[in-house]
């Protein structure tokens, strides 16, 4: 088994041959590799989903069962240099499933994830001031969009595939997202 | 800029790696327990329902419920009769039971959302259900004289039941899209079972439905992806039905997809004869399709004129060339070919007309062609010498047309032909394809430049990029002259 500082290295470190090469492993049901897997993907996962949630409950229930899908489904992964489009597709239709659930009971899903920020005892100051600012400052696709540029490494024409957005949309939501960002971190310089 | 731009992403990414809950052991044991089996997909979603579970001991249904709502991603096992789908863009799913009775309506994407509303069908009738469906897509703009097509998709169990229900729906809508006065295309299709096209809608997010149809396209064209055709809109996939010959035994279709968001054919096939500087009434040989090329729908035109055949394909939305090639007609025999073709790759409309008459000489069969396609000008340099005919090089004459070429490069003046063997440097083929692209050395990024034999000649092949614009060449190592060129965007 990997050791805690081993995994705390590969941290959200989406290179995909290193995906690829986890994804072959859960394919043979080894479970080293799904810890790995987890490890280098959660981050983008978690954060993704909760872009799109706002609710840490329901982001962390999908990304538990995101790796339960990926668990029994790897073996039908295609190897393109693309794990991480992958991973994040099908992210994205469980996400888009609880809020369909959500519709159908006439439920507004609780938005709670400035709380959660403020709560969380492992993140500093600085982190819990930049995850605030997105939260306050961004919409909800400029929010995804900086997201994945920056946490999942996505390239813009990606994000527009994934988000199913014209490329041109993403790249102004982008533009515009970190104009918006600078002026607020330069302005508390 | 750039610096900055990075160390704020590092710092969004910092915040994001602390922000995650560390729940991987809780996975790690769900996966052991539940190992080589795929129910534990239900049994993960019963311990986290572990509340409702206590709540409702006798609540069996609420568990069941939850556990299927996380397998329909993964197979399609509604209980219910058929299921209807109807993509535009807006992709909607209808689920009936036996008697044609909506169950359910969901909208499978936000455009679909938007589309569907705050109706509800349930217990409505399916007709009821289309009509409306298909209004509201009318009135908020998703259906137009831009985009009319519409691909009905229905799965049921039973083959004979799901085709008559998916004819009737089939022709309810072209009835409902004519009595608006407008034209709509209708596509039908009943869906196979089939896990592999689920899958592939899964990871594309999109239905199983359009999965259906764009596998078809595959199966009868050649030259597609199924990543590229899946962003696609319906409209655009019927157009490229359209053009091509695919036959589509599974796909019923009425009405024809619209075509007007586009530039049209005509000026397209202007854009691409004027870029290749040929006019229309020499064009021996013509072909189009509607196609796309990267994320981008285009005119894909093939023509023949003057001993060469060109490819171009054209934005359909724009008319910017994105893609060209142009290549000697492989369809001349190849003995006296090769020799022409070398002269007349190197220049302009003069050359062209040498070559004709070059090989119509050697091989009386091709005369006929020579007339139809000699350049407009009129201008002719004479005969090549007897010696030249049907042998494989001339290098002399080749030299000599060569320096015909507006792009003569480098030998200067006519001492060029002392060269013993007639072979240029490799230096001197990256010049020469340069100078044909119009771009100087400092501009380009070299991929490759490397001397390769090609049919038993030496070619040299030059890549290179310019901006996002990649380039190939094949430059004669014997003429210099332009063998094959081609430039795409990156």
């Amino acid at each position: 088994m990997f050791s805690l500082t081993s995994m705390e290295k590969i941290k959200a470190d989406c290179n995909p041959e290193a995906m690829e090469q986890c994804l072959l492993g859960i394919g043979e049901q080894d479970l080293k590799a799904l810890e790995e897997f987890y490890y280098r993907t959660s981050t983008s996962v978690y954060g993704f989903a909760l872009s799109v949630l706002k609710n840490t409950q329901d982001a962390e229930d999908v990304m538990h069962d995101l790796y339960i899908l990926v668990w029994s489904a790897a073996g039908k992964y295609h190897a393109d240099g693309k794990p991480m489009a992958w991973v994040l597709t099908i992210t994205r239709n469980l996400c888009l499933q609880k809020l369909r659930e959500y519709r159908k009971q006439s439920d507004i899903p609780r938005e709670d994830w400035e709380v959660y920020i403020s709560n969380n005892g492992q993140m500093s100051a600085e982190d819990k001031l930049v995850l605030t600012e997105c939260l306050k400052n961004l919409s909800d696709e400029e929010r995804q969009i900086v997201m994945l540029h920056a946490v999942s490494g996505f390239k813009h024409r990606e994000i527009a595939r994934l988000l199913e957005m014209p490329l041109s949309t993403v790249l102004s939501k982008y533009n515009r997202a970190m104009k918006k960002l600078r002026k607020i971190y330069g302005g508390e310089q | 800029m750039r610096n900055k731009e990075t160390s704020e992403n590092a710092k969004i990414k910092q915040a994001y790696v602390n922000a995650v809950p560390d729940i991987c052991d809780v996975i790690l044991s769900d996966c052991e327990k539940g190992k080589g089996t795929v129910v534990m997909m239900a049994e993960t979603k019963k311990k986290k329902s572990i509340v409702k579970y206590m709540m409702a001991a006798a609540g069996m249904l609420v568990v069941l419920g939850a556990g299927t709502l996380l397998l329909n991603s993964y197979q399609v096992n509604y209980k219910v009769a058929s299921t209807i789908s109807l993509e535009v863009n807006p992709s909607i799913q209808i689920m009936v039971n036996e008697k044609e009775r909506v169950l359910e309506v969901k909208a499978l994407n936000k455009d679909g959302a938007i589309v569907v509303g705050d109706m509800d069908f349930s217990g409505s009738d399916i007709d009821v259900t289309v009509n409306a469906l298909i209004g509201s897509m009318l009135r908020n703009g998703y259906l137009n004289e831009l985009a009319n097509s519409i691909l009905i998709s229905v799965d049921n169990d039973d083959p004979v039941k799901g085709g008559r229900l998916q004819e009737k729906l089939t022709e309810e809508v072209n009835q409902l899209l004519e009595a608006d006065g407008f034209f709509g295309a209708v596509l039908g299709q009943t869906l196979m079972n089939d896990n592999t096209l689920q899958q592939q809608a899964d990871r594309y997010g999109i239905t199983t439905g359009k999965a259906q149809l764009i596998q078809q396209i595959l199966d009868s064209t050649t030259g597609h992806t199924f990543e590229e055709l899946a962003p696609l809109s319906i409209n655009e996939l019927n157009l490229i039905i359209a053009s091509g010959a695919a036959e589509m035994e599974k796909v019923s279709t009425l009405g024809n997809a619209s075509d007007k968001a586009y530039i049209g054919e005509e000026k397209a096939k202007e854009a691409a004869f004027a870029h290749a500087g040929v006019a229309a009434g020499d064009v021996i040989y013509y072909e189009m399709d509607m196609d796309v090329e990267k994320g981008v729908m285009v005119y894909e035109i093939d023509f023949k004129c003057g001993g060469y055949e060109y490819e171009y394909d054209v934005n359909a939305r724009t008319g910017d060339i994105v893609k060209n090639k142009k290549e000697i007609d492989d369809d001349m025999p190849r003995g006296t070919q090769s020799p022409s073709g070398g002269t007349a790759q190197t220049g302009a409309g003069a050359s062209d007309g040498t070559a004709q008459t070059g090989t119509g000489t050697a091989d009386g069969t091709t005369q006929t062609q020579t007339g139809t396609t000699m350049p407009s000008d009129g201008t002719q340099t004479p005969a090549p010498p007897a010696g030249s005919s049907g042998t494989y090089y001339h290098p002399e004459q080749h030299h000599e047309d060569y320096h015909h070429g507006s792009y003569a490069p480098t030998q200067g003046g006519s001492g060029s032909t002392g060269t013993a063997s007639g072979t240029i440097t490799l230096e001197q083929a990256k010049e020469i394809a340069l100078n044909h692209a119009g771009l100087t050395a400092d501009a380009v990024y070299f991929e490759k430049a490397k001397l390769d034999y090609d049919d038993g000649m030496q070619i040299y092949e030059v890549e290179f990029i310019s901006g996002n614009v990649d380039y190939e060449y094949e430059i004669d190592a014997l003429t210099g002259a332009v063998w094959d060129y081609e430039w795409d965007y990156d």
